[in-house]
């Protein structure tokens, strides 16, 4: 009995060194290539600090407006006034007819046009509801956002002015004018993003989105150069000796606390340095990331055992991106979702990773509010531990029959 | 002739390998699929909200029934307390929070102004700024309703004489081109050609990397009897009939299929989206010369590709970046189709507005002469090392 645990120790920690020597053989491959130093270092890097740079300024403001005023009075330039004082407007030219400032909004220099009307003033003298036309450019959401934003606001606030004057006229004054002009008090929170910024929105997501498209690529081209510069045959010679699962663990391990030190400088370094929100608990961070990256890991390595060669997995897989930034509903709501593209979410990391790391980041949600993410992430690492290791095997006897000559060679070596 | 032998030569490597086809009409099929059905609701409807009834009395009840008919949102729950409602905001199954103050009645009677409270999740820009401004306006349709009611107390009633009172300034909205101010319309003319620049880019380079990294350069320059011109254009001409076509099918899906805003020409729109597809074959040939190890050029050109969604500036505009950012836009063909995108189809602005982003973009045809001399070079030292 004694004798037999004895023997246990002495393969465990024979096995725990070959482990710890296939993460310092992966390290080295690394190392040796300038190809996985720019992805697994390089755009690791570079990377997070080049997006918050580009969107630093979070929405536009002072968005050039035209205004066209046919009524040209006081109360009309005195409706200007307040447009452009407003922070998402500035109007940088005024036109005597639509026509004109059609022609100023088709050469994109003004991306929106305020009409005020001929009979404006004659009709607030005269107690008629007057009218103002606002025309929007629709090519980007934030310029639709600015114009309704600031042209709503300005002109609500101008015909408030008007609406204590005629209930002044009514004799109603004071207080009850106040009361009957705003019948009850309404408070708007805007709640986890206060600048009601595009960076505070879109950053948190292409963070995770960039943890997992490097280790993806990087992972499929570590596999592709493998098979093109003759490593896999290690890597068969290893299994044929029953070592797979040494090789695996270290390989996994290695790519895993290397992610770790990424992580920490991607979502906890990053955020603070560029004021993005980040109100949620590092430690809840970290925990949420150990089965996201160990599912992102086996995820690579399931889809790069199809990989043979260097670029392809770039070439073929590049589009994934995108897609993937979309099916994690951080932009168009998850609830609205076809169930379709829901369930086809449910395939990847990203997907459970972007929602419970905005959740966690954004909104300090703790780790029971993303029991939900966090259950799957760990359902998706037993089910691509399980597919990656398949799928290696399954590559390696391949390999091993068709190409016996070969691995002979090895064997003999 | 060897152009005619060149193309064929292209073609059969072509239907050998199922990468070119799998990174070309494979992905370009997938990302129609995906992103015509992924926006297909146009603006997002019902979107799930919570409400903490306080006062919980016929007024407040009303109110809430008035706010669950927006077809826009949906009260998913009423929480009794704020700390419930946030828990839920936290794990994101709510985006917007009402809360009407107790006495929400009493106070409305006896005119004390109570309070109505939202609390918007905006972490979630897109859901969170929709349901602030559905909120908003019904808000503001409530508080009408209760001015009418007052007015009329004080004998003020019929709509010509109400309207001037309650509204004295009305506006009227005019959104050019996307009246239902559809979010597919905002984003897919540039996701989708997005997508297509990418394949373009990996595509182009892999169809002449390969032939350096495999070296099979001796056959291909042998089948265009030693011209590299014909040699780089007998290969790069099927990729072009190919993208173009695919690109079409683009056009036709967004502006005929799904009737996406198209207020100038469908056969202008088409032919900038063929000079869009030879502008990103002529980067890309430009990055295989400079760089011509096919495993550093991928990553270069990936790098780059997605980029081109950024300084396309169609979510985020350009002036809202850093100037470097702007000058660099410059340097995207994705950034000048998108301004053609927003002059034909959006606008219908007339075609003399576009000339100058055609040239932009055909000023990029100009890069495979810059690198033909180094690209040569390559050719034959890769040609010979292999001889």
């Amino acid at each position: 009995m004694q004798k037999t645990n004895y023997n246990f120790w002495k393969s465990f920690r024979e096995s725990c060194k070959r482990v710890w020597k296939a993460m310092k053989e992966e390290l080295q491959m690394i190392l040796n290539d300038w190809g996985f130093i720019i992805v697994f270092f390089g755009a690791t890097l570079f990377y997070p600090l080049l997006y918050p740079m580009i969107y630093r300024n979070e929405t536009i403001r002072n968005m050039p407006v035209a205004i066209v005023d046919e009524s040209q009075t006081f109360l009309s330039r005195d409706l200007t006034r307040r447009i452009d004082a407003s922070p998402d407007l500035e109007v940088v030219a005024s036109f005597p007819n639509l026509e004109e400032a059609a022609k100023a909004f088709r050469r994109q220099n003004v991306h929106g046009v305020i009409y005020i009307e001929k009979d404006y003033e004659k009709k607030i003298n005269r107690n008629e509801q007057a009218f103002v036309s606002i025309y929007c450019d629709m090519s980007s959401f934030l310029y639709y956002r600015a114009m309704m934003l600031g042209a709503n606001f300005a002109i609500l606030d101008a015909g408030n002015d008007i609406k204590l004057q005629r209930l002044n006229q009514l004799g109603v004054t004071g207080k009850t004018a106040e009361i009957v002009a705003s019948p009850f008090e309404h408070e708007a929170n805007i709640l986890y993003n206060k600048p009601m910024g595009f960076a505070s929105f879109l950053l948190p997501a292409i963070l995770i989105l960039i943890i997992h498209q490097t280790l993806f690529f990087g992972l499929t081209i570590v596999n592709g150069s493998a098979c093109e510069e003759g490593r896999l045959y290690n890597d068969i010679f290893a299994h044929l000796n029953g070592l797979t699962y040494e090789k695996l663990l270290g390989k996994v391990l290695f790519y895993f606390l290397f992610y770790i030190t990424v992580v920490c400088y991607i979502l906890l370094i990053i955020p603070k340095i560029f004021n993005l929100p980040h109100i949620g608990k590092s430690i809840d961070v970290i925990l949420f990331m150990i089965p996201f990256l160990l599912a992102a890991i086996f995820f690579s390595l399931t889809i790069a055992s199809f990989i043979k060669n260097r670029e392809t997995g770039l070439v073929v897989f590049l589009f994934s991106t995108i897609v993937l930034l979309f099916l994690s509903g951080f932009s168009w709501p998850m609830s609205n979702i076809s169930r379709f593209w829901r369930t086809f979410g449910m395939l990847f990391p990203t997907t459970y990773g972007i929602q419970g790391y905005i959740k966690i980041n954004s909104m300090s949600a703790d780790l029971s509010q993303v029991k939900f993410e966090y259950i799957a992430l760990w359902i998706q690492v037993i089910v691509y531990s399980l597919t990656a290791v398949v799928f290696r095997r399954f590559n390696y006897e391949r390999y091993a029959k068709t190409n016996k000559s070969a691995s002979n060679v090895i064997v003999e070596m | 002739m060897s152009l005619n032998k060149v193309i064929n030569r292209e073609w059969k490597r072509m239907k050998v390998r199922p990468i070119y086809f799998l990174a070309s009409v494979g992905t370009m099929f997938f990302c129609y699929v995906f992103f015509l059905t992924f926006f297909a609701e146009g603006l997002p409807q019902q979107l799930p909200i919570g409400v903490i009834d306080k006062d919980n009395t016929s007024t407040s009840r009303t109110l809430i029934q008035t706010i669950d008919n927006s077809p826009q949102i949906n009260i998913i729950r009423t929480y009794p307390n704020f700390s419930e409602a946030r828990n839920d905001m936290q794990k994101g199954d709510i985006y917007a929070i009402v809360e009407l103050s107790s006495d929400f009645e009493a106070d409305l009677l006896a005119n004390r102004q109570p309070k109505i409270t939202f609390y918007v999740n905006d972490a979630y820009l897109v859901a969170g700024s929709l349901s602030y401004k559905e909120l908003t306006f019904i808000n503001e349709l409530a508080a009408g309703f209760i001015q009418q009611q007052m007015l009329h107390a004080k004998g003020i009633v019929g709509e010509e004489n109400l309207m001037p009172i309650l509204q004295p300034v009305a506006i009227d909205t005019h959104l050019i081109a996307n009246y239902g101010a559809n979010y597919g319309v905002y984003l897919l003319n540039v996701l989708v050609f997005g997508v297509l620049q990418l394949c373009v880019l990996m595509l182009t380079i892999f169809c002449i990397g390969v032939e350096i990294k495999e070296q099979t350069v001796g056959s291909w320059l042998a089948i265009a009897d030693e011209s590299v011109f014909t040699a780089v254009v007998g290969k790069l001409l099927p990729y072009t009939v190919l993208f173009s076509v695919i690109g079409i099918i683009g056009n036709i899906l967004l502006f005929r299929f799904m009737h996406f805003p198209m207020n100038g020409s469908l056969i202008r729109m088409s032919g900038a989206t063929v000079l869009y597809v030879m502008a990103y074959q002529a980067i890309g040939f430009f990055m295989i010369s400079l760089f011509p190890r096919i495993r550093d050029t991928v990553s270069f050109a990936a790098f780059y590709g997605l980029l081109a969604f950024t300084y396309a500036g169609f979510t985020f505009p350009i002036e809202g970046m850093p100037r470097s950012a702007r000058i660099f836009s410059e340097l995207f063909p994705i950034r000048h189709y998108f301004k053609i995108y927003v002059n034909e189809a959006l606008n219908g602005t007339s075609f003399r507005y576009s000339v100058h982003y055609i040239a932009a973009m055909a000023a990029f045809l100009i890069l495979p002469v810059l690198v033909s001399k180094r690209f040569q070079n390559v050719i034959f030292r890769t040609d010979k090392s292999f001889k």
